[in-house]
Parts: structure tokens; C-alpha cells; sequence
């Protein structure tokens, strides 16, 4: 017998093979939550990838641990899922071992800015040229919700249930102040928006650094809700910001929250490839 | 010929040309065919004005150990070397300055702390130096040529080696180098009477010049480089840094990739990249950095990812005693980090095996996708060895990596389920070869899954590539008395040699003594170690550790009793030691 | 109050040995430093014979081993001259060019053989033997040659052609006029001695002086005064002793053929004392002064040095039935009698 309802979904299914972007996905079912943000930024970057026509087995899938450590899964790439907060480190090597294959770094929050935030300055000043997706939902996830280095401050959480004390991190600002060489910032809501602003992150050279901003439907009912992040969000204004200039990067980092879009961007910057086959040919 | 042993140490302050003195002599020495064991030392961290001894035992016969006490004191900087002194024997040669350009201090002088049968050689070191450069930095050539002549050492052959050394640089340097020997040297001629015993052969018969003269580090980033190492992720840490600023120079000749890293955890993540990437990856630190990566080693087990960590042990727990020489690190080697972890651990006895270390250690890695650990020490790290070049790896060592059939990619399961331990790999780039990774539990195909079915077949899987590897190991080395007897030295790592020597000081006296190690810890050749063991009464373990942590391992493998001689002097292993409590047990 | 009183003591001999156990006996704590520039410690120097003929070992030599000194915490530093002494700033400087700093200082450097202006123009081709060292150099030389010829005049000229005798030697002695052989003077001994060599089969010559000692080869031709012409393998000086003052010259401390000390053996220096054989020790009855040789005497004053210079204020005695006069200067005879 078929209800109206699965007829839909074999509409939307067969449109979604057409689009050809689940050569991508793999079989595993997901496990993350209903209503989770990450199904909207797999959405994104799969298409961004069928988008930029890269060859499955030329991507390489690094992941930490957490929600977001669980990606990989589902990608039909060559995927690590590594140690918590050590997926930067480890694509990092991936990628100076085979300058030929195309870098995911995947880090929640707790994986890019709290157990392995020192690993993120060193990247970006070498500028080794992979692209780190930060699915950020400020919150732990994976362990029932306690407080990350972006939870909001006084926000009520499994550990800090009397209201987070800690302020929280502008990975933004930090990733600008790092001299990272590409950084935006997209929303887990905006599928459509994220898929080009990974797709100029994937083939920006040097580091590229995405914050991807998402709700946790399980762990955060007040903060960054759906409805709070969508009526917040917007894109920042290109004809009055331009890219290159880290002077108003900075100042829309630190004023405007919950602006979307590539806030800096240094084309020229040299990958670490570059200088150290600049190196190399000096020498000899 | 003469069939001398002697052990010379000059030492100075940082910028006198101490150990370059003592890298010329070595050099030198191992030209004229003498094996030399060299052993350079600083105690201070920051080399400033701080004491360097440049320790170097050169025979006639094969070198095993550096030798406890010296012959030769050579002392280009009086207060530093007074405390050199006790290791000075009774009968030793003291070489001085007796003619500084001004007056030392009370107790501040070399030649104020003979004691009777010490043959002191005053030379003007610093008059003769400034005559023949119109400097005093000529010193250490200088003493060096006061050296030869007093050794019966031949002033040319001597003069060709520092001009073959000093080949590349500006003529001044050379001669100035050259001028200071000779001033040295002829003075001594014509001025002092020689009342030790001492000579070389002044022609001997088998020169050797294309010899490699290098420490424990170096031999293990030449043979990594030899074994087709890509990259190497390194973080500044005593000793083993040394690692890490050959390869940076060496790598990128070879389209290599060397990087230092923010930390160690990154280091070891590097490699764990690179290896998963399908290149060869090597990292290097001691203790502190390796405790920073012990997650890693789990995760290079649990992914099956090959890494090769490099661990140069030094003294003590935390920060410990950075400059010291301890084999203090073998339980966090054998047994660090959580789970049931199998890992293979290689340590080295010799300069010699560092190199065939490092080879062995990435091929391993690769074939069986693990972990190894190559465990040196501070001791092998600096100790510097001549040796004939090793021959390239065989082809075998050099490509290792079990790679699917087309028929299995059809069905890839990344994680199979093999007699041997080892499913076949694919690196990225292998279209059809993609698969999950995990440091999760897994099933064959890396989807995490916690049954205990899997967990106990795959448990068993990963255990099953040691029993395989042990079948490639080198045999251990086994000497001394071949029949039943008395003691059987089992020792492991820098230790061995100082047990060999041992054994066959023992030997020479009549005691029924033999040695065994191995340089493969894990998986260990328990079988071998239980027939040597079956020949001796009492089986006695040296390590330079306080709790027996070797002895610890194989007291329960063998049936003797097991002795041991545990010290923490933060020096190397000595034969005398080994040699006195064989005596004791005796 | 930590004192910090440091005691030099120059030599290692009999003098400076006895001055540096009293200064440890009555004083524990203080730093005490003997400086020797012999590379041998405290040893019998009247067994040197002994040791040549291969009759005494070197432990035989020694009075006490190096290890007594490591127990009563003196500082020993043998094989170390001094080269000159500041007694304004109370440093002593050593040759091998270190300083050491001094609140007492005793002096007791012997003496050692002396060399005649006669003899200056061919002194390099004699040997003296005089200390450990000496003997240990010349012990190869002493077996394998045959023809001694010992200018002597002294009691350790003897000891040493007795020495050369017994090793089998042929052995000439010139008795030397100008020795510092206070028997000489009479007529009666000197021609006793001179039948007790005979006797031992030495041929003795006496009223002659060398002219010329060449060096012929491996072996030295010796031309005399009153024509005497021949080939020796071996030529020895023993012209009697002369106090080892000679680092002291210029230092503003009195010295005359030894150094100058009153009956306290103490010197024109508040702080430093001298004695033994090195020492010219002021005798307030005979309003001069004499020098003292021997093992026995050197005991005595090294002891007596040491308790002045702590306090004491004893007087010497100057023995005055052994003293001779020689050259102006009086002697004490002890030394020989102690043999």
C-alpha cells in the first residue's frame, strides 16, 4: 500500500539521486538526532563536492570525536575518525604527505577550540592547505550536553546546570587573529549558502577555515535554537566589506555575531607546499 | 701492532673547540683503522660558557663500551676539567695549559689537583696557539698536536685528516687549524720527556677513510631515510632532537617533508596522517613527548595506522634529568596507554643497530599497520660510532604495504578478519578502495560496532600480527660461554654492550658467563631467551633503571633465578659494574 | 666564630710533615695545604740507594701513604713548585700558574744539590741524584753503564759509591776540595775515608780538580788539573747541599745562604716561618747564624715552627757540640749520625 506520505519521499529520493551528490554517502544511517543541524551541513558540503566534481577517492575525511566526529561515517571518501580534538593535526598530515588529495578536517567545538584548541594557531600561520569545517553547536553533544568553549555565557547546561560561568570564544576573531588565510562563517540553516561558502573554503589555497554554526535540537531548547539562529543570522554586506581587509573582518568578528559569510580572505598567501619548495630551491 | 685501549677526554668550555677537538681526533683515529666509541657531553642545557668533555675510546679491538675511566685528560679549560678528574685513572696523563695568560685562582687549576701517579704534561697551549695564529682559538689543535706527539702519532697523516675535515672551508681556517697542531706537536717533541706507556702505531696497516663516524640519532634518521621515510613531525626535546635537525636538512633532498610541530601530540598526529595517506612517518622525542602521545599509539593499534615513534629515553619521571643517560621508559614502551595495545618495540643496542633500527621499524609499520616504538636512549643518542656505510635496505624492507586485489576491492572490508593478523590496505587515491577508519571498536568494514563477538575477534586479530612479525626479527645476540654454566647477562637496549664487554672480561678470567639480547622487546623472542637461560644457573639483568622493569618482563619467562643491577647514575651502563656483581653472584 | 685560617706549608719532607701534624693536632679545622714540587709523597730519601740497587720497593720509600693525608684533611699538592711568594699580600704563586692564598706560612723546602762555579761550564753532563725522581730516571742508566766517576766530597757521595759498588761498578772518586765536607778540614779523617774507599776497591783521587767533561759518544772524557785523561760512562757531582731558597729571592724576605729566621724559626715576615735544612736560624749566643742539615733536626723545627707559629714561644736549640764551621757558616752534624 502507498501513502500519500511515501510517495513524497520516493519523489524526493529519486530527485535527490538525480542530483547525483549521494555518490558521496555512504550506507550508514546517521546517528545523529532528528532535527540536527549537521544533516543540513552534510547536505552542503556533499553537494559542494559533487559541485567541484572531486573524485571520492581523492578526499580525505578527518574527523575528531563528538557529533561531528561521526561524519566520516557517512562519507564514501577515505575517512579517519581520529582522537578528540586532533583531526586538524592529523589531516594536516594527510595532506603534507599527499599534496594530491583533497583535506576535510571536521571538528565540533569541543574538538577545534577546547581539547585541541592549540592546534588550530599552527595551521593557520603554516597555512597548510586543507579546509576545517567547525560544526559548531555549543554544546557537547555526544556526552549529554555540558558547557564548550563557545557555550553562552550564564547559559544552563548538564554541567553548569546554575549557568555556564565561562565567556565564550569568538572563533572568528581567534581564527583571524591566528592568521588563518580563508575565514567565513556559514549556518547549518542555510544549505544552499554553506555549499558556496565551502566550495570557495575547498578551493581557496592555504588553510580555510569554516565556521559552521548549527543548533543542538537535544541539549540547547533556549540558546542557539533553530528559530533564534535563523532570525539572527545574515550575510554580510560584500559591497560594503571587502575580504581582504582584516581591519573590518575583525571589527564585524567582534560586533556582529551572527554574520554569515567569507569575513577574510588572502588569495595570494603562499601554501606551506609553496615555501617549502621555495626553500628547497634557494638552498640548492 | 699495537693493540692499545685507551679512552681520552677532552674537556673545555663551550666555544673552545672542545668537541670539535674531539670530533677531529675521532675522525682521525677511525681513519687509521682504530674502532672509537665517542661520547660528547654538556651538562647545562644552554651551552653558554658551560663544560663540554668530548669522551672518545679508541682500540685496536671492536669497541663496546666508552669506557667508565680515562686514560687521558686533555684539559683546555682548568676549572671544568678538575671535576673530570675522578674519572681520571690512577696512572692517567693529564695534558694542561701551564702557561695561561694570567694567574687562576686558588683551586682553580688543573695542575693543582694531581695525585701521585697522574703524569702530568704542562704545555703552553695558549702562548703556543697565539705564536702560531695570533689567537689563542687554536688551543685545542694545539693540545691535539701535543697529543700526537706525545702518542706517537704521525704528524702528517694527522695533517691530511684536519685538511680533508676543514676541506670546504676558507684557507685561513685551514691553516690556522694546521699551524696550531704543528706548533703543538713540535714543541712537545723537543720539550717533554714522556714517562707514561701509551703509543699508537705511528703507520698502521688498514686505513680507512670512507668510514661514517655518527651517533645513535643520526644513524636513525639515516637509516629512516634509507627505509624511504616522507615525513617527519618533530617537537624540540632532549636528546632526541637531534633526529629531527638531520632529517630537516636530509628530507626535503629526498621530496621529503620535515615539519615541527606545536606539540608532540601533534607531531605523532602528523604521522598517523601520513601514514594513513600511505607515505612512511616518523616522529622522535623522549619521555615527556612521548607521554603527550600515548592516546596516539591506542589510536595507530585500534586504526591500524602505520607510526614509528622514536623514543630517546632520558632520566627519571616528569621532566626529569634531561641530559642524563636511563632506560627508564621500556614499561611505558611495552605497556603505555589504555586497552589491550599490542605494539612492537625496537630497541637498539648499538650505533650500528640504530640504523637497521629505523629501517626494521618503518617496514614493520607498514606491513603490519602499527605501531612501533624504536626505544633509544640518551646514551645512543649521543654516542658517536665509526662504521663501514651500511649497505642499502633490502628491496623487501623498502615497499611493504599489503594491498588488496581487484577481486577483494569488489567487497573491501578494510578490517579483515586474516590468519596472519594483517587485512590488506588501501591508500587514498585507490578509486574503490575507500573505507572508514576508526578508533572505535569496529567490524571488518571500520563501522563502529561494540559486540562482544567483534571485540574479541578483532582483539585476537590484532595480537595475531606479533606472532607473525617474530618470525622476521633479527635472532638475538647470544655470547660468551657456550656451554652449561654459571650466569647467563640478559640486558637490553645501550646496556648490552657494557654486558657483552662483561662477559667477556669474565670469560678471560675463567667464569662460565654468557650474554643475550635482543633488540626486538615486543614481540619478544621468549623461546630463545628461555634456552639461553636453561644453560645457566643464575641469569642477571643490568639495566639502568631502579625497578628492574626488564627484569620485571622476563622473570616470568625464564626458570632461573633472576638477579638484578638496577642504577640510576644518569651515565651508561659499565662493564666494571656488570663485571663486579658477576663476581658478587659468583 | 668560623676561623678560616689557612696553613701553607712549602715541602714535604720531614719539617713540613711534623709542622703539619702539629698544625692538624692542635687545630682540626683549619685548612691546611702542603706543597711539594716532588710527584712522589713523604719518602725516606736515604733509601734512594736502596731503591736503585732494587733492595727497597717504593712503599719501602714511602713514610706514609697519599691516603693519610686525604684522613687528616691536608691538602696535598705534590709536583708543584712554587715560583715566587708575595708575603705583603700572603700568596704564594705557582709555577703552573695558579695563586694560593696564605694566613701562615712555613717554609721547609730542604735543600738540594749544589753546583760549584768550578764545575758551571760542564754542570750539564753531571747527574746528581737527589730525589725519587731523579733515581727513577736514572735507574736504567745506573744498570747498564760500567765506569762511574763521583766527584764527591759529601756523606751521600759515599752512600752512593758504596751503592755503586755493591752493584758491581768500577767506580773513581775525586775528592773535591771545595765540598761542602765539613771533614775535610781534618786531615786525619778524610784520609781515612779515603783507605776505607780504597779498600772497597774505589780508585780515589784527592788534590785534583776537572778541567774539561766532553761528551764522546754514549760516554764522557774527563781531563784533569794534573793531566789525568779518561773515558767515563757515567759522571755524578755530589758537592754538598744548598738550601732551596732560591723562589724566595726578591721577595723581601731575609735570606743569606738559607733563609733568615731568629730562634723561633720565625723570619723578618710576622707570618712566615722556615725550617729544616732550608733554614739560617739566629743563635743569640753566638750572635750568628747556622744552618742545620739532617732528618732529625728537620723534625724537631718543623714541630717547633708549627707550635710557635700557633703561639708557643719556644726556642730552638742549637746543639752546639755538633755544630762545625765550614765556610764561615756553623753546622749541625746531626744528619749523618742519623744514618
Amino acid at each position: 500500500m502507498i501513502t500519500p506520505g511515501s510517495q513524497y519521499l520516493d519523489e524526493q529520493i529519486n530527485t535527490v539521486k538525480e542530483n547525483g551528490f549521494l555518490r558521496y554517502r555512504t550506507g550508514e544511517l546517521p546517528t545523529w538526532c532528528p532535527g540536527c543541524g549537521y544533516f543540513g551541513i552534510t547536505d552542503a558540503i556533499l553537494k559542494a563536492c559533487l559541485e567541484l566534481n572531486l573524485k571520492n577517492e581523492e578526499i580525505c575525511a578527518i574527523s575528531g570525536i563528538g557529533c561531528a566526529g561521526r561524519y566520516p561515517v557517512f562519507m564514501n571518501v577515505y575517512g579517519f575518525h581520529t582522537l578528540h580534538g586532533r583531526s586538524i593535526p592529523v589531516a594536516s598530515g594527510v595532506k603534507l604527505a599527499r599534496e594530491d588529495l583533497t583535506v576535510f578536517a571536521v571538528a565540533g567545538d569541543g574538538d577545534a577550540l577546547g581539547i585541541g584548541g592549540g592546534h588550530l594557531p599552527h595551521i593557520a600561520r603554516k597555512n597548510i592547505d586543507i579546509t576545517l569545517f567547525l560544526f559548531d553547536n555549543s554544546i557537547y553533544g555526544l556526552t549529554k550536553g555540558q558547557s564548550s568553549a563557545t557555550t553562552l555565557f550564564g547559559q544552563a547546561t548538564s554541567s553548569h546546570p546554575g549557568g555556564n560561568p565561562d565567556t565564550p570564544l569568538n572563533p572568528i576573531k581567534l581564527a583571524l587573529a591566528y592568521g588563518a588565510s580563508f575565514v567565513a562563517r556559514g549556518f547549518a540553516g542555510d544549505p544552499e549558502g554553506l555549499k558556496h561558502l565551502a566550495k570557495e573554503a575547498i578551493t581557496h589555497k592555504g588553510f580555510s577555515f569554516l565556521h559552521i554554526t548549527t543548533p543542538c535540537v537535544t541539549f540547547d531548547k533556549f540558546n542557539f535554537t533553530w528559530k533564534n539562529l535563523k532570525e539572527n543570522h545574515s550575510y554580510i554586506d560584500q559591497s560594503i566589506h571587502n575580504v581582504t581587509d582584516m581591519e573590518s573582518a575583525m571589527r564585524i568578528a567582534e560586533h556582529e555575531r551572527f554574520k554569515l559569510g567569507v569575513f577574510y580572505k588572502d588569495s595570494n598567501r603562499l601554501s606551506y607546499h609553496e615555501n617549502l619548495r621555495n626553500i628547497a630551491s634557494k638552498k640548492a | 701492532m699495537s693493540d692499545i685501549d685507551i679512552v681520552v677526554e677532552i674537556c673545555g668550555s663551550a666555544g673552545e673547540g672542545t668537541i670539535s677537538a674531539g670530533e677531529i681526533l675521532s675522525r682521525f683515529m677511525s681513519e687509521e683503522g682504530y674502532d672509537i666509541m665517542s661520547f660528547d657531553s654538556y651538562p647545562a642545557e644552554i651551552r653558554g660558557f658551560g663544560k663540554c668533555v668530548a669522551h672518545s675510546r679508541i682500540s685496536r679491538t671492536r669497541v663496546l663500551t666508552p669506557g667508565k675511566y680515562s686514560d687521558v685528560l686533555i684539559a683546555l679549560n682548568d676549572s671544568h676539567s678538575i671535576s673530570q678528574l675522578p674519572v681520571l685513572k690512577e696512572q692517567g696523563v693529564l695534558i694542561y695549559d701551564n702557561k695561561p695568560p694570567k694567574y687562576h685562582d686558588e683551586d682553580k687549576s688543573i695542575a693543582g689537583w694531581l695525585e701521585p701517579g697522574m703524569i702530568p704534561y704542562g704545555i703552553p697551549l695558549n702562548e703556543l696557539a697565539i705564536k702560531a695564529a695570533g689567537n689563542a682559538r687554536g688551543r685545542n689543535m694545539v693540545a691535539l698536536g701535543a697529543f700526537a706527539a706525545l702518542f706517537g702519532i704521525s704528524q702528517d697523516a694527522f695533517i691530511q685528516s684536519v685538511k680533508r675535515r676543514y676541506g670546504k672551508k676558507k684557507q685561513v681556517v685551514i691553516d690556522n687549524n694546521v699551524d696550531s697542531f704543528v706548533e703543538g706537536f713540535n714543541w712537545t717533541r723537543d720539550n717533554v720527556r714522556k714517562i707514561d706507556f701509551h703509543l699508537f702505531d705511528s703507520s698502521p696497516s688498514d686505513v680507512k677513510r670512507d668510514q661514517l663516524i655518527i651517533n645513535g640519532n643520526e644513524a636513525v634518521a639515516r637509516g629512516a631515510l634509507a627505509a624511504g621515510l616522507h615525513l617527519y613531525a618533530g617537537y624540540p626535546i632532549t636528546p632526541a632532537t637531534k633526529i629531527m635537525e638531520i632529517l630537516s636538512k636530509e628530507l626535503p633532498k629526498k621530496g621529503g617533508v620535515f615539519l615541527q610541530t606545536e606539540d608532540e601530540i601533534s607531531s605523532i598526529g602528523h604521522v598517523m596522517g601520513a601514514g594513513f595517506a600511505g607515505k612512511r612517518a616518523m616522529t622522535g622525542t623522549s619521555g615527556p613527548g612521548f607521554c603527550l602521545m600515548s592516546e596516539f599509539t591506542g589510536l595507530s593499534v585500534m586504526a591500524e595506522v602505520p607510526a614509528v615513534i622514536v623514543n630517546s629515553q632520558r632520566g627519571g619521571p616528569s621532566t626529569g634529568l634531561p641530559t642524563k643517560h636511563e632506560q627508564s621508559d621500556l614499561n611505558i614502551a611495552l605497556f603505555g596507554g589504555s586497552g589491550d595495545s599490542p605494539r612492537v618495540v625496537i630497541a637498539p643496542t648499538s650505533v650500528d643497530q640504530c640504523y637497521q633500527a629505523a629501517v626494521l621499524a618503518l617496514y614493520i609499520a607498514e606491513k603490519y599497520q602499527t605501531l612501533v616504538i624504536l626505544l633509544i636512549d640518551f646514551f645512543l643518542s649521543n654516542s658517536i660510532k665509526n662504521l663501514d656505510p651500511p649497505p642499502p635496505p633490502d628491496p623487501r624492507y623498502l615497499n611493504a604495504n599489503i594491498a588488496p586485489g581487484k577481486d577483494e576491492l569488489k567487497d573491501y572490508k578494510r578490517y579483515q578478519i586474516t590468519e596472519n593478523g594483517i587485512s590488506p590496505r588501501t591508500i587514498p587515491g585507490t578509486p574503490g578502495g575507500m573505507f572508514f577508519s576508526t578508533g572505535l571498536e569496529h567490524d571488518e568494514r571500520g563501522k563502529p560496532v561494540y559486540d562482544t563477538k567483534t571485540h574479541t575477534l578483532m582483539t585476537e586479530k590484532r595480537f595475531r600480527k606479533h606472532r607473525e612479525i617474530l618470525k622476521e626479527i633479527p635472532e638475538p645476540r647470544i655470547t660468551g660461554w657456550e656451554g652449561q654454566g654459571d650466569i647467563g647477562v640478559v640486558s637490553w637496549g645501550s646496556s648490552a654492550g657494557a654486558a657483552e664487554e662483561a662477559v667477556i672480561l669474565a670469560c678471560e678470567k675463567g667464569l662460565k658467563v654468557g650474554s643475550f639480547s635482543s633488540m626486538v622487546l615486543s614481540p619478544f623472542p621468549a623461546n630463545a631467551l628461555v634456552r639461553f637461560c636453561d644453560r645457566f644457573k643464575t641469569i642477571l639483568v643490568p639495566e639502568m633503571n631502579y625497578s628492574g622493569q626488564f627484569a620485571n618482563m622476563i622473570a616470568p619467562i625464564v626458570t632461573r633465578p633472576v638477579m638484578r643491577l638496577n642504577m640510576v647514575t644518569g651515565l651508561p651502563m659499565a662493564s666494571e659494574d656488570i663485571l663486579k656483581k658477576i663476581k658478587e653472584i659468583k | 666564630m668560623p676561623k678560616n685560617d689557612h696553613y701553607v706549608i712549602i715541602g714535604n719532607g720531614p719539617a713540613g710533615n711534623l709542622a703539619a701534624d702539629t698544625l692538624r693536632d692542635s687545630d682540626p679545622d683549619a685548612r691546611i695545604t702542603i706543597v711539594s714540587n716532588e710527584s712522589m709523597t713523604y719518602y725516606y730519601r736515604h733509601k734512594l740507594t736502596e731503591f736503585i740497587k732494587g733492595k727497597a720497593r717504593e712503599e719501602d720509600l714511602t713514610v706514609r701513604p697519599y691516603s693519610v693525608y686525604k684522613d687528616k684533611n691536608i691538602r696535598l699538592r705534590l709536583g708543584q713548585q712554587v715560583d715566587k711568594i708575595d708575603p705583603n699580600k700572603k700568596i704564594i704563586y705557582l709555577k703552573h700558574m695558579e695563586t694560593v692564598s696564605y694566613t701562615k706560612l712555613i717554609i721547609a723546602t730542604g735543600a738540594s744539590p749544589r753546583a760549584l762555579p768550578s764545575v758551571s761550564n760542564f754542570s750539564k753532563c753531571l747527574n746528581v741524584l737527589s730525589t725519587y725522581s731523579d733515581a727513577l730516571a736514572q735507574i736504567p742508566m745506573i744498570n747498564k753503564n760500567k765506569t762511574f766517576l763521583v766527584l764527591g766530597g759529601d756523606i751521600i757521595s759515599f752512600k752512593f759509591i758504596r751503592m755503586l759498588k755493591d752493584m758491581g761498578k768500577e767506580v773513581t772518586t775525586l775528592l773535591y776540595s771545595e765540598a761542602f765536607w765539613p771533614f775535610s778540614l781534618e786531615a786525619d779523617m778524610a784520609q781515612q775515608v779515603k783507605k776505607s774507599l780504597s779498600d772497597k776497591g774505589v780508585t780515589v783521587i784527592s788534590d785534583d780538580h776537572i778541567k774539561s767533561v766532553k761528551k764522546s759518544g754514549e760516554a764522557f772524557d774527563i781531563v784533569t788539573e794534573k793531566g789525568l785523561n779518561q773515558s767515563f760512562d757515567s759522571v755524578y757531582s755530589f758537592l754538598g747541599m744548598i738550601p732551596n731558597i732560591r723562589f724566595i729571592l726578591g721577595s723581601g724576605i731575609d735570606t743569606d745562604r738559607g733563609i733568615l729566621v731568629d730562634d723561633h724559626l720565625k723570619t723578618n715576615f710576622d707570618d712566615v716561618y722556615a725550617a729544616g735544612d732550608c733554614a739560617q736560624i739566629y743563635n743569640p749566643d753566638m750572635k750568628s747564624y747556622w744552618l742545620s742539615i739532617g732528618w732529625n733536626n728537620a723534625k724537631i723545627q718543623g714541630t717547633l715552627a708549627a707550635q710557635n707559629l700557633l703561639g708557643a714561644h719556644k726556642v730552638i736549640n742549637p746543639a752546639p757540640q755538633k755544630i762545625l764551621e765550614v765556610e764561615g757558616l756553623k753546622i749541625n752534624t746531626s744528619w749523618w749520625e742519623s744514618f
